[in-house]
């Protein structure tokens, strides 16, 4: 079976911090996948390492069975919204228009045609009103929203959203839901880093549940439990996370 | 005026000081909006030491201090060596021995200048014809610049311009996100390499003019000006590089014109930092200046709505009197009676004589406003678990800020409450609530 998503025993330090400890999971093609976790437990990480943004210790990471450099084009990204400035000087469209500018290649400008479809993404996203706005004029739920037209503008297929529904008002929670669920029905495969456990249940089909180490990977009715939820969000594993910090310590020297 | 661009003895100083400070004012936008303004002041400095070394090699080498042009070679190689050497060393520390970049970039700022400064005392005594040209630098000396420096700047302008052309949008994106610009294949190591080259390009070659200790002003003050006044990257690269360009003349007019005889380099410095200064007190939008009156504006328009409140609070027809709502309000007269007369010409008010009542318009008005205060309070109390008595001083300031979207939306997310904490009547909804 392909899988969207392959991952094989993938560690990852930040420094001499681990992070992620022997990560194995494989997604398959066109689940809506949410990643839950206690803060810290390396979602982010784990998003960023299958991006390349972070270089793991060791393992792999496989898109439709090829590594990311064979299947660029097939993976949008969509980041945190508080890691950029949003006092930069351009307006909505031009930010929507960055999707592109990887297909596009060095040299070439954003033509007529990516015009038309960055506007017909805000228009999905129902932010076309305020394309040439400033962005440094949207509102936190507007932000978001933006950032994800700007992922569709790639039109891969398998989309990363880091954290898309922290700080949002009701109405872009809704409407980035009915955009998840529509690239779901188009078989994409998406995965959201989420943090709100009350809405797990009706949101995604799949889930990840991470703590440092994955507790579970698997569909979520059969691995979205009270076992499961206890394992990852327990008070058992700030211990682990104590005597890791501890560790890190001693062996630099600093205690 | 014009002869500042034909004079033989002028021509140099003044259109390479404008080619150069265009160049450098390029340049500043990019890292001016990667916050790191300060890596030019670090590599300004992190140059000087490569002066003297190439001063040193020079005469080392049997080159006389008459020797201008090759002179000049050895200088701008040894500060584009000792720059590049200033920036990978605070890569070091950044990246390896894990010092925050502030530090990293004072450390090496002290440390290289602080070296520079030596050689230069070793120059001083030991080569002494050539110190002549180690201060040059130092400060900066455009009015001693030949014909040649206009060709050299023209050069370095049309370079660093042409680059920042083809790569514009590459630019943009790593500028403003680039863990996104990874993940979509843009090279950003690469790019990150040629901004660097830009940038210590720009420093080493104009050094000449204002000198490392002012170099990077011309990096930062264009940029920050420009800001000012735009919205646009690209508007903001072409204003930052206009504004470079007349720092540069107005530098080198000041310094003739004022009657002394007054160094070039710091009034050039001067003039774009004047420029600066202007441009954050008065620029539209965003100067300060623009910024109070935007805040006058707003006290102002507080003041209106809580007198129509204030009238409102009194009952149906009812009306107050001059003093009365002195008493009410509590402020100062003269900001009160203009406010009473903006409610009037604005048609929410009418008098009769000191006795002021509202307008049917004016009523409404009143409601909404109550209305916006009481629904934010029901908010607080109810969503945020704030005590009741302690309401009250948020709502008086949200009353005059909430738009009819949040407006709606409290509506929603509140299901239309008819009461307030305070068992107050709230007064009912200006659109129809089924439908939101």
């Amino acid at each position: 079976m392909e899988y969207a998503l392959k991952i094989e025993q993938l560690n990852v330090n930040y420094g001499r911090t681990p992070v992620l400890w022997d990560i194995s999971l494989a997604v398959p093609r066109g689940k809506l996948v949410g990643i839950l976790g206690p803060n810290g437990a390396g979602k982010s990480t784990l998003i960023k390492a299958a991006l390349g943004l972070v270089k793991p210790l060791s393992g792999s990471v496989a898109f439709f069975g090829k590594p990311l450099k064979a299947c660029s084009g097939c993976v949008a990204y969509v980041p945190q919204r508080e890691t950029v400035d949003w006092d930069f000087p351009i307006t909505v469209r031009e930010l929507v228009l960055m999707g592109r500018y990887g297909k596009l290649g060095l040299f070439h400008r954003p033509r007529a045609a990516d015009r038309a479809a960055a506007d017909h993404y805000l228009d999905k996203v129902k932010m076309l009103a305020f394309a040439d706005r400033q962005i440094s004029q949207l509102s936190g739920g507007q932000q978001q929203r933006v950032f994800i037209a700007r992922a569709l503008m790639q039109e891969a297929d398998i989309y990363f959203m880091d954290e898309p529904f922290t700080g949002v008002d009701l109405a872009t929670e809704r409407v980035i839901m009915d955009l998840l669920r529509q690239l779901n029905a188009e078989g994409k495969t998406v995965f959201v880093v989420h943090h709100d456990l009350n809405t797990v249940e009706s949101y995604f089909n799949w889930v990840i549940l991470l703590n440092m180490r994955l507790v579970a990977a698997g569909e979520k009715d059969l691995h979205y439990t009270g076992e499961a939820l206890q394992a990852t969000f327990g008070k058992s594993i700030s211990l682990l996370d104590e005597a890791v910090k501890l560790a890190q310590k001693k062996e630099s020297g600093r205690m | 005026m014009l002869h500042y661009f034909t004079d033989p003895v002028l021509r140099a100083p003044t259109l390479g000081a404008m080619f150069m400070c265009a160049a450098a004012g390029l340049v500043g936008v990019i890292f001016f909006l990667r916050k790191q303004s300060l890596l030019g002041e670090a590599l300004s400095h992190a140059a000087y030491p490569g002066v003297i070394l190439g001063v040193i090699l020079a005469a080392l080498l049997g080159f006389s201090d008459l020797q201008e042009a090759s002179l000049t070679s050895f200088i701008l190689w040894g500060a584009f060596v000792t720059a590049l050497a200033g920036l990978f060393s605070i890569y070091f520390l950044e990246n390896r021995l894990k010092i925050h970049s502030d530090a990293a970039l004072c450390l090496i700022l002290a440390l290289f200048y602080g070296v520079g400064v030596l050689l230069a005392s070793h120059v001083q005594f030991t080569l002494t014809n050539f110190y002549r040209q180690v201060q040059v630098y130092l400060y900066g000396q455009a009015a001693t610049m030949t014909d040649i420096y206009i060709l050299i700047y023209a050069l370095l302008l049309l370079v660093i311009g042409a680059i920042i052309w083809f790569f514009y949008k590459e630019f943009q994106l790593i500028t403003f996100d680039r863990n996104y610009a990874q993940t979509i294949g843009i090279p950003t190591q690469f790019l990150d390499g040629i901004l660097f080259i830009l940038i210590v390009s720009a420093i080493v070659i104009g050094i000449r003019s204002v000198g490392v200790v002012l170099m990077s002003a011309m990096l930062v003050a264009p940029a920050a000006a420009a800001r000012q006044f735009t919205h646009h990257f690209s508007k903001m690269l072409l204003l930052a590089m206009g504004i470079g360009a007349i720092s540069g003349f107005l530098g080198n007019y000041f310094s003739i014109e004022l009657g002394v005889s007054l160094p070039t380099g710091p009034m050039i410095v001067l003039s774009a930092a004047a420029i600066c200064f202007l441009a954050i007190l008065f620029a539209p939008q965003r100067g300060i200046l623009w910024r109070m009156v935007r805040t006058a504006r707003f006290r102002s328009r507080c003041q209106q709505e809580n007198i129509l409140k204030a009238i409102w609070r009194l009952g149906q027809g009812a009306g107050a009197s001059l003093e009365h709502l002195k008493r009410l309000i509590g402020t100062n007269s003269v900001e009160l009676a203009f406010n009473l007369w903006r409610l009037r010409v604005n048609g929410w008010l009418t008098h009769r004589g000191a006795h002021y009542e509202l307008t049917p318009d004016g009523i409404n008005r009143a409601a909404k406003i109550v209305r916006l205060h009481r629904l934010w309070e029901v908010y607080l109390v109810d969503y945020l678990g704030m005590g009741a008595e302690k309401v009250h001083r948020s709502a008086e300031e949200m009353e005059h800020i909430l738009t009819p979207e949040l407006e709606r939306e409290l509506t929603l997310l509140l299901k239309d409450p008819k009461q307030d904490p305070h068992a107050q009547p709230i007064p009912p909804a200006p659109f129809p609530t089924a439908e939101v």
